[in-house]
Formats: C-alpha cells, sequence, structure tokens
C-alpha cells in the first residue's frame, strides 16, 4: 500500500507502485482531471502538480508520489481557499482565480488540454505573481518536460486568461466572482452511462 | 391514452391536441416525414419513442428543452448559438433554454454532422433548430388566439408572454394540463451523412427584430469542463468493463502470420483477443492491459508489406504514377470562357505547381471508446463522435444487425476535426468487436502511436495553376486542375483488419471544394482529379493511407493553391495583392472585407516582393501576404506579417489579421475564440505539419515525429468581425479560419525573401534549402 495526499485528503492506495500516478488517480481514486494524452510526457493533459511542482503523472510511477501531497484540478479551489485561510463555508463557494479566469475568458474550446494547461498556470502563479507574456510562454512551452499542446489553438485564451488570473490572485479576490452564475449555467443534460440503457 | 381531438395546419405542419393531462403538460414538437422520404420513421427497442421524436419541448414552467444530432466537438454551437436561435424565434429570454440534449442516437431526432452547424450545409443558412423553433412560434400563436379569443395577426409575444387585446398568456400556461404534439415535415435519411433536414418555410422573425441573437453569451460547456465536472467519454466506467489495448498491424499491408500469448507469469489477468487481422489485449487493470499488450505485441508476427512510395517520393508517384483516369474529371461550377485561347494570347503567363503534404487530425486525446454487447444482440457504444447516427449503422452493418440494436452515446472528448465525420475515429468498432468475443464491455484507449499511424489523415494533394494576364495587368485566363486522393474513408478500421463488412471504399472524385471568388476574369477553367488512396489498391487489407475530412476538407487543398498563385500573379502585374483581389471582384461582400482587411491589418499598399527582400544572411527579413475564401456562406480575408531568417530558415509569424463576414454574427466572442483556435491551427499546419511515412505505413508515432504548433509559436491574432444583418443567414466560422494563414504566409515569405514557395511545411530546413537554391 501507498500512502499520499491528493487534494488535501489522506489517501490509501492498492495499484502496483509501478503503475503510472495517471491511471491511479483515474481508475483507483475517481480523480478524472488529469487526462491521457500521449503517455510520453510530450503534451501536458496529464498534468498535476507534485508538492506543488507540475509534473507528467503518465510517466510518474506511483512510488514517486508516495508520501507527497498530489493537487489536481478537483482540488484548486481548496487549494486556493487555503492559501487565503478561507473559512470552510466561504471556501465551498470559491474558484480557484485560474479556475474563474479560464471561464470569464471562455478559454477552452475542445478543454481536453485545459486540465494541464489550468495546473500549469497555477504553478506559474505560484510562482510569479504577475508574469510577462514571454514569461508566460515560457512556462507552457520550455519550462516542463515538452510544451503543453493544445490542438484547437486556443494558446491566445490561455495567454489572456493567465493575464487575468493574475489581476484575480494579486488582488487577492476570493475567486467567487463566477459562483452565482456558476450553478445557474449548468444546463446540459449530458449523457451518463446507463441512463436508458435497459428497455 | 388521450384522443386526438383536432388537428390544426400551422404553415405545412400539423398541430394536434390531446385531451387534458394530469399535471405536467408541454408542447412537443417532433418530426413527420414527407411522403418521399428515404426512410420509415425510426423505431426499435433501443428507441425511447417519447423522446426519439422531439426537437424542442415547450414546460409548463415556461422552460424549453432542446434537442440536436449533432455533438460539440469544441465549438460550443450547440450551448450557444442554439439556445440564442431558438430562443430568438420563440421571443423568450436565452436563459429559458434550460436543457440542451445533443448526439445520442437515442435522444436526438435529426441525425447529421458535426458540421454546419448554422445551416450553411444546406445552402441556406438555416438550421434545423432554427425553422422548428419558427414552426413552434406559429403553434403557440395558435393556441394563444384560440385561448385569447384574439386573432393571431393581432397577437405579440414578449419574454414568453403572448398578448392582444389587452390579454397576455404564457407560453407555460398555453400547455399547462395539456398534451399537444407538433409534427412538423423533414426528409432525409437518419443515420445518412447529413441526417435529416426540415423542410417548409414557416414564418421567421425578422432580423431587425432579434434580442438575443449578436449577443455574447457564455458556453455552459466550459464551466464544467473547467471545474472538473465534465462527463468526458473517458471518464465513462461500466460494471465489469475490461481495458484494452489494440495491437495494430506491422505495416498497412500486413496479415497476421501469429499472434503473441500473453506471459500469464507477468500478467495473470490479461488475455488476447484474434478475429481475422485485428489483435487486442484486454485485463482488468489498466496498467495490466498496456504492458500486456506491448509484451504481446513483441512477440507478435505480421507479414511484410511495402507498397508506399514513401516520403521522399510522394509527389513523383502522385505525378507520375498514380492513375488520374480512376475517377470522372469534376469541372468548375463557374468556368465560362475559352482559358486555352485567352491564355495564348496573354501578355504575361504565370504556370506553377502546388504541393500539400498528408497531415494528422492528431487530437490531443488518441480515440478511445467503450462497448457494451449484450446476449440479447443489443450494442451500446459509449464514444465522443461527430456522427452518432452514422456511426450506430456503420456498427449495425459490421455486425450484420438491426440498426434498431445499436445505441450511440456521445461524451465530450478531445477534438479532431473531422476524422469521425462520417467515419469513425478508430475505437468504437474495434471496442464493439472485443466487447462481442468476450461477452463483458470493453473500454479501447488507442495510444498516441496508435492514433498516429492508423487514423485517417487529410490528403495530400498537388495543384497545378496558369494565369494568364493582360497588357493591363489584369487575369484574363485562368486554368487550375487540383489532384488529390480519395478523401471520406467511412471503412472502420477495425472491422477491416476482423474481415467484416463496412461500408465500400471512397468515391475517388475530387470534388471542386473552393469556391472561385474573382468573377472579372472572363475565361475560367477549373478542373479535379481524384483517384485511390496511395497504397489502397496494393495492400492485402485494401486501406493504404487512409484519408479523412480534415478541418476546412478539400477546400484547404485547393483554395492554397489557388491563393498563392493569386498573390504571385498580383506580384507579376506589378499591384498589390489586396488591391489586385479587389480589382478582380464583383461581389460586394468580398470588396468589403478585402478592404476592411486593408484598414485593419496594418497593411503596407504596395507590389510584393518588399523593396528590402533579402535571401541571403542571418538578418530577419520581414513580409507581409494575404489570402480570402468563401466558405459555408462566410466570407474570409487574412493577412499575415512574417519575419523570415534566411541562414537558418526559420520563420516566424508574428501577427495574423483575420476579417469575417458570415452574415448575421450569432455570438461574437465564441465566434472570435473559434476563429482565432483555427487561425493558430493554420499557422501550425504552414509551419509545422507533415505525415512522416515510408513504403510500410505511417512513421510519424509521437508528438515529436508529428509536431504542431506550441505556446512559444504563436502570432499575436487579431480577429475582426463584420456583422451584415441584412444577409439574413448565419455562416459558418469554425472552418475556414485554418486554411487561410498557409497562403498567406506563402506570399509574405515571398514578400520577404524575393523566393516564391510552393509547398508546406515551412520548416527551417526545407527554407534553407529553397533559398540556398
Amino acid at each position: 500500500m501507498v500512502s499520499m495526499t491528493v487534494n488535501g485528503k489522506q489517501r490509501e492506495v492498492r495499484s502496483s507502485a509501478d503503475t503510472p500516478l495517471l491511471y491511479v488517480l483515474r481508475n483507483e481514486l475517481e480523480v478524472a482531471s488529469p487526462q491521457f494524452g500521449c503517455g510520453l510526457a510530450q503534451c501536458g493533459a496529464c498534468s498535476v502538480l507534485l508538492d506543488g511542482r507540475e509534473i507528467r503523472s503518465c510517466v510518474t510511477p506511483l512510488s514517486v508520489a508516495a508520501g507527497k501531497e498530489v493537487t489536481t484540478v478537483e482540488g484548486l479551489a481548496a487549494r486556493w481557499a487555503k492559501q487565503k485561510n478561507l473559512a470552510a463555508a466561504q471556501a465551498e463557494n470559491v474558484l480557484h482565480p485560474v479556475q474563474a479566469a479560464w471561464i470569464e475568458e471562455q478559454t477552452p474550446l475542445c478543454g481536453f488540454c485545459q486540465n494541464g494547461m489550468m495546473i500549469k498556470a497555477t504553478e506559474l502563479l505560484e510562482k510569479t505573481a504577475k508574469p510577462s507574456d514571454a514569461e508566460i510562454k515560457a512556462a507552457f512551452t520550455t519550462s516542463g518536460p515538452s510544451a503543453h499542446l493544445c490542438r484547437c489553438g486556443s494558446y491566445t485564451a490561455i495567454l489572456e486568461a493567465v493575464r487575468h488570473a493574475s489581476v484575480l490572485m494579486t488582488k487577492g479576490a476570493l475567486g467567487e466572482s463566477r459562483t452565482a452564475p456558476l450553478k445557474k449555467d449548468v444546463r446540459r443534460e449530458p449523457s451518463r452511462p446507463g441512463k436508458g440503457d435497459s428497455t | 391514452m388521450n384522443p386526438v381531438i383536432e388537428t390544426i395546419d400551422i404553415h405545412g405542419a400539423q398541430l394536434s391536441r390531446r385531451g387534458l393531462l394530469a399535471g405536467g403538460g408541454a408542447l412537443v414538437v417532433g418530426l413527420g416525414f414527407l411522403p418521399d422520404s428515404a426512410e420509415a420513421v425510426p423505431s426499435g427497442a433501443a428507441l425511447n419513442p417519447a423522446l426519439l421524436s422531439s426537437w424542442i419541448e415547450i414546460g409548463a414552467d415556461n422552460t424549453v428543452l432542446i434537442r440536436t444530432g449533432k455533438s460539440d466537438f469544441g465549438q460550443g454551437t450547440i450551448y450557444t448559438a442554439y439556445r440564442q436561435i431558438v430562443a430568438e424565434e420563440l421571443d423568450l429570454p436565452f436563459d429559458a433554454i434550460t436543457r440542451v440534449v445533443s448526439a445520442d442516437t437515442d435522444r436526438t431526432p435529426d441525425g447529421g454532422g458535426t458540421f454546419g452547424f448554422l445551416g450553411d450545409v444546406n445552402g441556406d443558412g438555416m438550421p434545423n433548430l432554427r425553422k422548428v423553433a419558427a414552426y413552434t412560434r406559429q403553434a403557440l400563436l395558435e393556441l394563444a388566439a384560440q385561448r385569447l379569443g384574439v386573432a393571431k395577426a393581432q397577437l405579440s409575444v414578449t419574454d414568453g408572454v403572448v398578448s392582444g387585446s389587452g390579454k397576455h398568456i404564457r407560453y407555460g400556461e398555453l400547455v399547462k394540463d395539456r398534451n399537444f404534439r407538433l409534427t412538423i415535415p423533414v426528409k432525409g435519411s437518419q443515420t445518412g451523412f447529413m441526417g435529416l433536414a426540415v423542410e417548409g418555410n414557416p414564418p421567421m422573425k425578422p432580423v431587425d427584430a432579434y434580442k438575443v441573437i449578436g449577443k455574447s453569451f457564455q458556453n455552459s460547456a466550459i464551466v464544467s469542463k473547467v471545474t472538473a465536472k465534465e462527463m468526458w467519454v473517458t471518464n465513462v466506467k461500466l460494471p465489469g468493463m475490461l481495458h484494452a489495448r489494440m495491437v495494430h498491424p506491422a505495416t498497412l499491408g500486413s496479415t497476421l502470420v501469429s499472434a503473441g500469448q500473453v506471459d500469464k507469469a507477468k500478467f495473470p489477468n490479461a488475455q488476447v483477443i484474434v478475429k481475422g487481422n485485428l489483435v487486442g489485449v484486454a485485463a482488468p487493470d489498466e496498467w495490466e492491459a498496456i504492458q500486456a499488450a506491448r509484451q504481446v505485441a513483441a512477440a507478435t508476427k505480421w507479414s511484410d508489406w511495402k507498397g508506399l512510395p514513401g516520403q521522399a517520393n510522394l509527389f513523383h508517384h502522385l505525378r507520375n504514377e498514380a492513375d488520374w483516369r480512376t475517377a470522372t474529371v469534376t469541372k468548375g461550377e463557374k468556368d465560362k470562357g475559352d482559358a486555352a485561347s485567352a491564355m495564348a494570347g496573354a501578355t504575361k503567363t504565370f504556370s506553377a505547381g502546388y504541393e500539400l503534404p498528408y497531415m494528422k487530425h492528431a487530437p490531443i486525446g488518441p480515440t478511445m471508446a467503450l462497448a457494451d454487447v449484450r446476449p440479447d444482440g443489443s450494442v451500446t457504444v459509449h464514444t465522443h463522435t461527430q456522427n452518432a447516427q452514422q456511426l450506430r449503422s456503420q456498427i449495425a452493418l459490421m455486425l450484420g444487425t438491426d440498426v434498431n440494436k445499436v445505441v450511440v452515446r456521445t461524451y465530450a472528448g478531445a477534438g479532431h476535426y473531422g476524422r469521425s465525420n462520417g467515419g469513425n475515429a478508430g475505437g468504437e468498432d474495434e471496442a464493439v468487436i472485443l466487447s462481442k468475443q468476450l461477452g463483458r464491455p470493453v473500454r479501447v484507449q488507442w495510444m498516441r502511436a496508435d492514433d498516429l499511424q492508423w487514423s485517417t489523415q487529410s490528403p495530400a494533394a498537388y495543384s497545378d495553376i496558369k494565369l494568364g494576364l493582360d497588357a493591363g495587368g489584369k487575369i484574363v485566363a485562368y486554368q487550375a486542375d487540383h489532384y488529390m486522393p480519395a478523401m471520406q474513408d467511412d471503412r472502420p478500421i477495425g472491422a477491416v483488419l476482423a474481415g467484416l463488412p463496412t461500408p465500400p471504399a471512397p468515391d475517388a472524385r475530387n470534388t471542386l471544394w473552393d469556391g472561385w471568388l474573382y468573377d472579372t476574369v472572363p475565361n475560367l477553367q477549373e478542373r479535379g482529379h481524384g483517384t485511390w488512396q496511395v497504397g489502397q489498391k496494393n495492400s492485402p487489407l485494401a486501406v493504404g493511407l487512409r484519408d479523412h475530412a480534415m478541418r476546412t476538407p478539400g477546400q484547404y487543398q485547393q483554395n492554397f493553391p489557388r491563393e498563392a498563385a493569386i498573390s504571385e500573379a498580383a506580384a507579376l502585374a506589378g499591384a498589390d495583392a489586396i488591391q489586385f483581389r479587389i480589382d478582380h471582384a464583383k461581389d460586394e461582400r468580398l470588396k468589403d472585407v478585402l478592404k476592411r482587411l486593408r484598414e485593419e491589418s496594418g497593411w503596407q499598399t504596395r507590389p510584393a516582393p518588399n523593396p528590402r527582400a533579402a535571401a541571403t544572411g542571418d538578418v530577419a527579413v520581414r513580409g507581409q501576404g494575404m489570402s480570402a475564401m468563401l466558405r459555408s456562406g462566410t466570407y474570409w480575408a487574412c493577412a499575415c506579417q512574417i519575419a523570415v531568417t534566411p541562414a537558418s530558415g526559420a520563420i516566424v509569424v508574428e501577427k495574423v489579421t483575420v476579417v469575417v463576414e458570415p452574415g448575421i454574427v450569432v455570438n461574437p466572442l465564441q465566434l472570435k475564440r473559434q476563429v482565432e483556435g483555427g487561425t493558430m491551427m493554420g499557422v501550425s499546419e504552414a509551419l509545422f505539419e507533415e505525415v512522416a511515412f515510408d513504403q510500410s505505413g505511417v512513421s510519424s508515432r509521437d508528438w515529436q515525429s508529428y509536431p504542431i504548433l506550441k505556446m512559444a509559436d504563436m502570432p499575436e491574432v487579431k480577429v475582426v468581425l463584420v456583422h451584415r444583418p441584412e444577409v439574413g443567414t448565419y455562416g459558418g466560422g469554425s472552418e475556414a479560419a485554418n486554411a487561410l494563414a498557409s497562403p498567406a504566409i506563402t506570399a509574405a515569405f515571398h514578400d520577404a525573401t524575393g523566393k516564391p514557395v510552393r509547398r508546406l511545411p515551412l520548416r527551417p530546413a526545407y527554407i534553407k534549402e529553397l533559398l540556398a537554391a
């Protein structure tokens, strides 16, 4: 059994120690935001924060994460609430400023890569509160094992969202600005496995 | 059941009313097939008839549910423009459209692919939901007229409240405790490429009365994606599900000699499945499946095959060996005059060949599908597809079963830009075959190399263009011959490998996709030449380099040579590239976008090349170039400003300006984001993208061997939206943008260096070699 902290909670894991963290998160722990993109650390779709540093979960064995703290997009809001010492009641209604900016700038197109983009943005902004455009581009291109790739070409929207998130974070916003519309906006009836399958 | 008590004609639709209901109540808008329809009303055990035939439901609480057979690939149209269009026609606020159902074959009515969202594929700019909403509005007015005792013509609607002669009633009250059914006329085939199209001409709301269309509403799909609440296809799990990985053949023409065995000591729960040339490995644990598949792949033997020309010989093969008599030559719709004679009499002539490589759709997530084949013969496929109904028919064909046994559920996934438009993305049929063999739900996830090597590609193409100029520098003759192997390969690869039935190989004809723009040219001849896919005829698998539509399909391959040649002709005439196009245009919409491009892009009005052009040295030289296109009712113009360093061959695209005029702009913010993304993809295609292949198959296997644009390479993108409401229709916005950059960048290269470049991609090694030649 390997033990690690995932999004603030202590988790005991049964998967073998050589299993890439990606499959442990997605299949055993039901933490599904990191996506399989290449399995080669070449695209960034699977990125998570490991003790605050962006890593590629598709090539990181579970053993490397043992005893460490893993943060995924599911845990970004709580991470922000903790950094800002928000009360529990407040924390539940908060988005991480990166998430708020991603919504306000309408950044994702298909959105499949955006998990890794938001993780990379969080890592950047925690270290560099007011990055220049050159620093943002470098973060997403050369700072990690590979560039973070977006096939839809949302780079303009990502750049604008990082700038926006930087403003939200540095002015100490609670990230609550999108809370009300957030609840109202979810209007789709997405496919669910199982529903209507039996006739 | 309550009897039908009355039927009223609503502009060709039939409104029927049933008796009182206990609680609830709704107006359900369904479909009625025209007598000449291609198929009977869909039915079957897998379908819920109460939901199937319904596009729009108006609830007693004044909220609306809409359904569409199309799926979202990141365009957001279903969650923005479709809600706006329905709200607009019904005179409801945007937020009244509370529920959207899309692309599940048992829960949506019309089928069709994820293209032409705004009706442009019908050529009328009238998406199904616009007409459906217009019919619905008329039905609601009819009901209100009867309830209020006021003539229909005297009624008006504001925010879902019908008013007339001082009386008012909400839509919700009209349907409360009653059950109405509006049956509207449709034609087409639900499982066909285009799906069903709504017929008739219900009265539309005047464009000048629009309140909802034209505003930047947010895309409701984004919230769930950003907050990790999205149900991605990758997240779907079923009880008892097995994870599978495919062991694809060694080459595009290999047949199976012997399948490897699982090393049970290492992988005790894994198993190999073989059907014909299809080999898969499944296990309950995903990591075990991945490792076991690698071990089995190393132990599996395939026959050898070297039936491809290889990348270095591709254009020699296409020009000299491919049989272009395979298919009928297509001719341009606007052909006129006698181009050959006029060319002979021209003052100056220009002749050039242009070459475009194979490209990959290359979704960030490789294809993944989950299938559940039950003992009773029912099949459910969970996937991310652009044409769920057509996929359903392909799965039924493959299994030799009734289409009504098959349900396709569609989820969010990685955008793949055309690969499953009519075809499949790759994993669906394989998951079905494995699930049937194993008797359990099977999740097939392709690895990165599977996706690059076994998916379809955007076809390579070449074109020969000839132009004649008169003494005044005007084009007197234009001749284009466009050559492209067959596209639209709908054959599921798993079915091909397993030896199961598939749709036929694609028609080899090459459509003339790129509408001619320069109407003052007196002599015009355009021809489209098609042939089999490269390798198809000599592969034992009959596949070769499979092709399928990729964003702006076919038109990309024809617009690039045309616009590149027009820019070269302008230079030959000593004319500015934008003014040259304006001088050859008659269409005012085209002239307006060209003029707007000149104003918005920082364009220097002058002939190319730049007076400071240089083809040598290690100092960057700069150039400008532009392109134009008409696609799906939308006019586009694009300018690129680039820097070229001749010594290294490095090209930096510094700024791209795109002017877009779709007629009515439905949602400015969403359109802007689409155009930015498409533009970025276009720069990626121009600078980097080319499928590597040898004599046996595709050798691009990862993001190093198939590079795409990275953020550090991004240009500044300026999008200029031109709203032209008098056009009255909504043009497309998610395609075209990716095709504009290539000819604008090659023109800018000519401007910067004085040397033309006529093939893509513009990687440094090629540019360095070209400039040194």
